[in-house]
């Protein structure tokens, strides 16, 4: 049943990316992040920006949107694992008028991990067996908050740079469910010109 | 997307394969055992030149083993030691049924992680040092079967082998301590809930437990070492958040499982070397719980080791002495 409703919520994240066209072509940005539980933790995280709702407020230039950010995050945990996380994120984001950045998102991740380490699996006849890439799958909800600063409002580069926290709660886990955190910090470049 | 992939796989590949490091001197290795529903790391480290290798048997249940290296490294200059993290405990990881978390099932993990280490490790004696929690697991282990042939002997630290016997010295040391300390809302507690073999299936222990702490039972916690707190987030390969999610795992195991523990008859059927190790200040398992295992032991001559200064980890409080004295049982 849980199964059902994430693959159903993750197909209709895809459906919105491709039945709605962007509001402004160029708005596009690619994502290219430092992504770890810590510095000791590290690994790298792309992501797609495709704004779905974009509105500028007259009065004091802000601008508001709603993204559809599908990312890919791996990263290598030593001697423990290495896991990659495929995130369809939902992202409303709030840039201000000297270039400020906020933003807030959700995502039903995807987590496959791979046990970094050789794994034994006790067979029927009580030996082991050698079992390659072993790992496993879960779901991963995730809510991000963050900062950043676009660049090209006063110092005309087309770049940005931002910084998040990923909260993240893997399922299963064990018997039960296991809070993840994740430091995201990175730059934002737009597919074109502005 | 395909473009990626060869990325990944290579970020996988190296990051599986990169530290591992096992030659006839040092190893630096990871192994998984993969048992009903479990995926329980296995962190080899430190000098194989003895052919003598240390599997340390952590507590809680729930507790972790790779953190407590921060104590135990200076083992890995001489021998080598495995740090084992038992089901739903630690870095431990995979989807496990909660009815699993039995004396039975941790005792035939052990079974599979002593073979498999024997197996990776031919040639090599197998010592248990066994902490706490551990240490009635190792007990379940070494009296099940023939399977203490399978190991060269065991150092227990603060841990019993029934659970109506620690409850019984538990008390006694409540009970002692309340009265040395003048606490008499607590002395009066302790009087009024005496324990029998008839009332431990219903005996509310954690409040004992709690009354235990309350008087000092236990006062050193590991969260308290700045170094350890550190090592713990940044140098190993524990996953952080995890200790977080696993004692709800074993409500179950508290309120009905760890009253049916009781190995008090099988002890007389041990045979390899034993040395008891014990913190004499503390109150978790007060230390008359090892002159009770001594006293069961009467097919070896166990060793007792007193650590003056410690209360239920000797390995944190004396650490120096606690390496000197593994090394003394295992030479």
């Amino acid at each position: 049943m849980k199964r059902s409703f994430y693959v159903i919520s993750g197909l209709l994240a895809l459906a919105v990316l491709l039945i709605l066209p962007a509001p402004e072509a160029t708005a596009q940005q690619l994502r290219v992040a430092y992504f770890g539980e810590t510095v000791t933790h590290y690994g790298l995280k792309v992501a797609y920006e495709h704004p779905l709702i974009s509105r500028t407020i007259t009065r004091n230039s802000a601008r508001k949107e709603f993204l559809f950010t599908p990312g890919l995050a791996v990263y290598n945990h030593p001697d423990n694992h290495v896991g990659v996380i495929v995130s369809p994120e939902l992202a409303y984001q709030r840039s201000g008028r000297r270039g400020g950045v906020f933003e807030v998102s959700l995502s039903n991740s995807y987590f496959r991990y791979f046990l970094a380490g050789q794994t034994f699996e006790v067979d029927e006849t009580g030996g082991f067996r050698r079992v390659r890439m072993a790992g496993r799958g879960a779901y991963l909800p995730t809510v991000s908050v963050g900062f950043g600063q676009d660049l090209s409002i006063r110092k005309n580069r087309s770049l940005a740079w931002y910084a998040r926290l990923n909260l993240m709660q893997q399922r299963p886990y064990n018997a039960s469910t296991l809070m993840r955190f994740g430091i995201e910090c990175g730059i934002r470049k737009p597919l074109k010109n502005k | 997307m395909k473009t990626l992939y060869p990325y990944l796989l290579f970020l996988v590949a190296v990051s599986l394969f990169s530290c591992e490091k096992d030659d006839a001197t040092t190893t630096d290795r990871t192994l998984y055992l993969r048992h009903k529903g479990a995926d329980m790391p296995i962190w080899v480290r430190g000098n194989r030149t003895a052919n003598k290798l240390v599997l340390f048997l952590h507590g809680g249940p729930g507790d972790c083993a790779m953190c407590y290296r921060h104590y135990l490294k200076g083992l890995e200059n001489d021998i080598a030691v495995a740090y084992w993290d038992q089901r739903i405990a630690g870095s431990s990881s995979g989807k496990v049924d909660v009815k699993t978390l039995t004396y039975e099932q941790f005792g035939e993990d052990a079974y599979y992680v002593v073979k498999l280490l024997k197996e990776q490790y031919p040639n090599t004696r197998i010592y248990l040092v066994a902490h706490s929690f551990g240490v009635e697991l190792a007990w379940q282990f070494l009296t099940t079967n023939d399977n203490q042939k399978l190991v060269s002997g065991l150092i227990a630290v603060n841990g019993t082998f029934s659970t109506y016997r620690w409850l019984v010295q538990m008390r006694e040391w409540v009970l002692r301590e309340a009265r040395q300390q003048k606490n008499t809302e607590i002395e009066k507690y302790v009087e009024a809930h005496p324990i029998t073999a008839e009332n431990l299936g219903t005996y509310e222990w954690p409040e004992l437990y709690k009354r235990m702490l309350d008087l000092n039972g236990n006062p050193v916690s590991i969260y308290d070492d700045k170094k350890f707190v550190l090592n713990y987030l940044f140098a190993s390969p524990n996953t952080a958040l995890a200790q977080f999610s696993h004692p709800k795992a074993y409500t179950e195991y508290g309120e009905t499982t760890i009253r049916g523990y009781d190995r008090s008859a099988f002890l007389k059927n041990i045979q390899i070397p034993v040395a008891l190790f014990w913190g004499k200040k503390d109150g978790v398992v007060p230390i008359e719980i090892g002159q009770e295992t001594r006293d069961l032991l009467t097919k070896t001559a166990p060793s007792f080791v007193t650590f003056e200064q410690s209360y239920h980890e000797p390995f944190m409080t004396e650490t120096d002495r606690f390496v000197s004295e593994v090394l003394k049982f295992v030479r």
